[in-house]
């Protein structure tokens, strides 16, 4: 559905995107991670037609002109900044947003309705824009790209400075326009948003491509170990016999807690319980995408 | 068509919403109206009570005749007042350049001694008997208080010359001046005093009809001849209806400026990008932006139209040419305001740009001042300025009477400039990286 062949963006000096590929399958949702400046906005303005590419290409459904009307009429993109009417009102600006989309009478008004009620902003509906919070603003901004029910959708880091109740609410409606089949391009510096909601996840830094996979996968070769915290009821003398089989790594033992690394955390943690030690409480903190990116670059996402 | 009609609805909602700007569409042309309108009402008489100090160090019958016929003109307000408690005489010469120079007053007359003495006192080059100083910021004063004078001199003159038994006096003294003269010849002397001889024959034998009648019309009498086409017989002969196309035209510019703005504001809000990435494409939006502007433009002048002609009483000649000329006029600006919106990245440098080409063009062009008290150098550049050729249009369908024919030129000039200003702001703003 999004293919990108060898994409390059250089901005004079500056190397935006640099030999960016990576291919979307219809209804998949596919994550562009990185901190600022790794070229997700860049990648998005290039498939939407904003930006002209340096070289490599793009297509959409098939085509490789994102300009053409009927390309953007299957598109919806929600951009980063708040591209909104303040001076109208939340219901005005999905109005007028409808209307350049091509929707008129009847289907206009009840998408109008559907995006306000989606964004949790029917009793807001006649409210300015302008007076909203930051939060509340990024719900019609997301919704203003949903009114003609695009099939790809792009979103360029939607939940930026967002509440905790209107970043639900964008979870919410993204996992639902994801159970309707869409394909979706979701750009983020947050690990956690790439891991509840990407089926697959391109990381990006420094406008390089450094890996593409599931974020299993991503977090199995880029990961490293789980690290395991656990609480004995009573520390024997033969501890060290003990925790021989165990095959973990940096093994210690603080008190009553023993701490260690290991690859695999349900083997270890079995491993550990038939070897006769009795736990009183136990953590276990596996490898996230945090800890791919710092692996994959020395830095950390949001440094 | 309906994307754009959207784009320009939508445009006219957000210009509604935004208070400040309907002060700059709407109320301030209509200050301007009322201000220049004030201004203007009495220029048809020119500045009307010019402060001028009067030095009368003559002190003759003659001369203080001549201060009271100033003081009788309505264009002077001659000082010191005749009523005041302090005499004419406490103001010289030296009192009166020090007001001047301290900018309290416009002028002084200085009235020099001899300056009664008859023709010998008004007609000596070499020591000229009324001086005029005047403040150098207010030249033009100066020059219309020599005017002034000019009318009252011949006047007196008039007076002096019907006045047979003075006028024999004259004779007498020009027949001693003769006899002193040593370097005129016998020959060209006796030709002096046949005539002199002569004109006493003359007052001897005329009788006072005949002879006051040569004097009817006075000695400086100019009259005024009408611009305007016969048929009308309207002229302009109320301020405000001179200053009606700079109120419109004012409220045109202050509608590029304001739509010129918020094209910058769609861009950095990221809501031009937004439109960009939709099924439109770029030439529709900027159509539905310059739609948008020019259906404010129409507004406005509908709106200051209609309080000219019921509050102002401002007679249009031709009101389809009237039509004619500010459509023309509302295009060029249209496409004045395209060009304004790509010369700067943000609202505060795009309106400094766009507050200072208009301020230029509207004083280059003749929308703060009128054209014609200015040097002829800025007189030649204000061809350049479509303010001048919008004003021209708009006065030939109000008060010049323009025939369509006439019309062609002004308006085909700002239908080019609009044009071309359209065509440079797209090509500008499709370069600009959004």
């Amino acid at each position: 559905m999004i293919e990108v062949t060898s994409l390059c963006k250089c901005f004079g000096p500056i190397t935006a995107v640099d030999d960016v590929s990576f291919a979307v399958q219809q209804g998949e949702t596919f994550g562009l991670l990185g901190p600022n400046g790794a070229g997700k906005t860049t990648t998005i303005s290039i498939l939407c037609g904003l930006l002209k590419s340096d070289g490599g290409r793009v297509s959409l459904a098939g085509k490789t002109d994102p300009t053409q009307p009927g390309v953007r009429a299957s598109l919806g993109v929600v951009p980063q900044s708040l591209a909104l009417y303040g001076e109208l009102t939340a219901q005005g600006n999905l109005e007028f947003f409808g209307r350049i989309n091509g929707l008129t009478g009847r289907r206009l008004k009840d998408r109008v309705a559907a995006c306000l009620e989606m964004a949790g902003l029917t009793p807001r509906r006649k409210t300015r824009v302008s007076t909203f919070s930051g939060g509340m603003k990024r719900r019609p901004n997301m919704v203003c790209s949903l009114l003609h029910e695009p099939d790809i959708l792009l979103l360029d880091e939607p939940t930026v400075g967002v509440d905790p109740q209107s970043r639900n609410l964008i979870f919410d409606n993204i996992e639902a326009l994801k159970g309707q089949g869409r394909t979706i391009l979701y750009t983020t510096h947050y690990m956690e948003e790439a891991e509840r909601l990407c089926d697959r996840v391109a990381i990006l830094d420094q406008g390089k491509m450094l890996d593409l996979d599931t974020v299993e996968n991503l977090m199995a070769k880029h990961g490293g170990p789980s690290h395991i915290e656990a609480e004995l009821e009573q520390v024997p003398t033969n501890f060290e016999e003990l925790t021989g089989p165990l095959e973990v790594q940096n093994l210690s033992l603080d008190g009553n807690t023993v701490r260690f690394q290991t690859g695999d955390p349900m083997q270890s943690l079995a491993a550990l319980n038939q070897s006769g030690l009795r736990l009183k409480a136990m953590k276990v903190e596996t490898a996230n995408l945090e800890d791919v990116f710092l692996n994959l670059t020395g830095r950390r996402l949001r440094d | 068509m309906d994307k754009v009609i959207a784009l320009a609805y939508k445009d006219l909602r957000v210009l509604f919403a935004e208070k400040s700007n309907l002060f700059w569409v709407f109320v301030f042309p209509g200050m301007y109206a009322l201000f220049f309108g004030a201004v203007f009402s009495g220029a048809s008489k020119g500045p009307s009570n010019m402060r001028v100090i009067v030095v009368d160090e003559d002190k003759s019958d003659f001369s203080a005749a001549f201060v009271s016929r100033l003081r009788a003109n309505e264009a002077l307000f001659v000082l010191p007042r005749e009523d005041a408690n302090t005499p004419a005489e406490s103001i010289d010469r030296a009192a009166a350049l020090e007001r001047i120079r301290k900018g309290k007053v416009g002028a002084a007359l200085i009235i020099s001694e001899g300056f009664g003495a008859g023709f010998s006192g008004w007609f000596d080059t070499n020591e000229p008997k009324l001086q005029i100083a005047a403040d150098p910021r207010r030249q033009m004063e100066g020059a219309y208080l020599k005017g002034l004078l000019a009318q009252a001199q011949f006047e007196m003159m008039g007076e002096r010359m019907g006045d047979r038994t003075w006028m024999k006096s004259q004779m007498q003294s020009w027949r001693s001046d003769m006899s002193d003269a040593n370097d005129l010849g016998s020959g060209q002397a006796k030709v002096f005093l046949n005539f002199f001889d002569a004109m006493d024959t003359f007052f001897e034998d005329v009788n006072d009809q005949a002879y006051t009648s040569g004097l009817d019309q006075g000695m400086m009498n100019v009259g005024t001849l009408d611009v305007q086409k016969e048929e009308t017989g309207q002229q302009p002969k109320q301020g405000f209806q001179i200053t009606f196309p700079q109120t419109i035209l004012w409220g045109i510019l202050m509608c590029a400026i304001c739509f010129a703005v918020s094209i910058v504001k769609e861009r950095i809000t990221g809501t031009f990008a937004r439109l960009c990435i939709g099924p439109i494409g770029q030439s529709h939006i900027l159509a539905g932006k310059g739609l948008a502007c020019f259906l404010t433009c129409g507004g406005v002048i509908v709106m200051l139209l209609t309080g000219g002609k019921l509050i102002f009483k401002v007679p249009i000649n031709s009101l389809m040419l009237f039509g004619v000329a500010v459509t023309c006029t509302a295009t060029c600006f249209v496409g004045l305001m395209m060009l304004i919106s790509t010369l700067g990245k943000t609202e505060e440098s795009v309106t400094g740009a766009g507050m200072a080409i208009v301020m230029l063009m509207a004083m280059f062009g003749g929308g703060m001042l009128p054209l014609f008290i200015m040097p002829t150098w800025m007189q030649s550049i204000s061809h350049f300025s479509p303010v001048k050729w919008g004003i021209l249009a708009m006065e030939g369908a109000i008060w010049r009477n323009f025939s369509l024919v006439e019309m062609l030129m002004p308006c085909g000039i700002l239908l080019a400039l609009g044009a071309a200003f359209y065509a440079l702001g797209v090509l500008m703003l499709r370069r600009a990286r959004l």
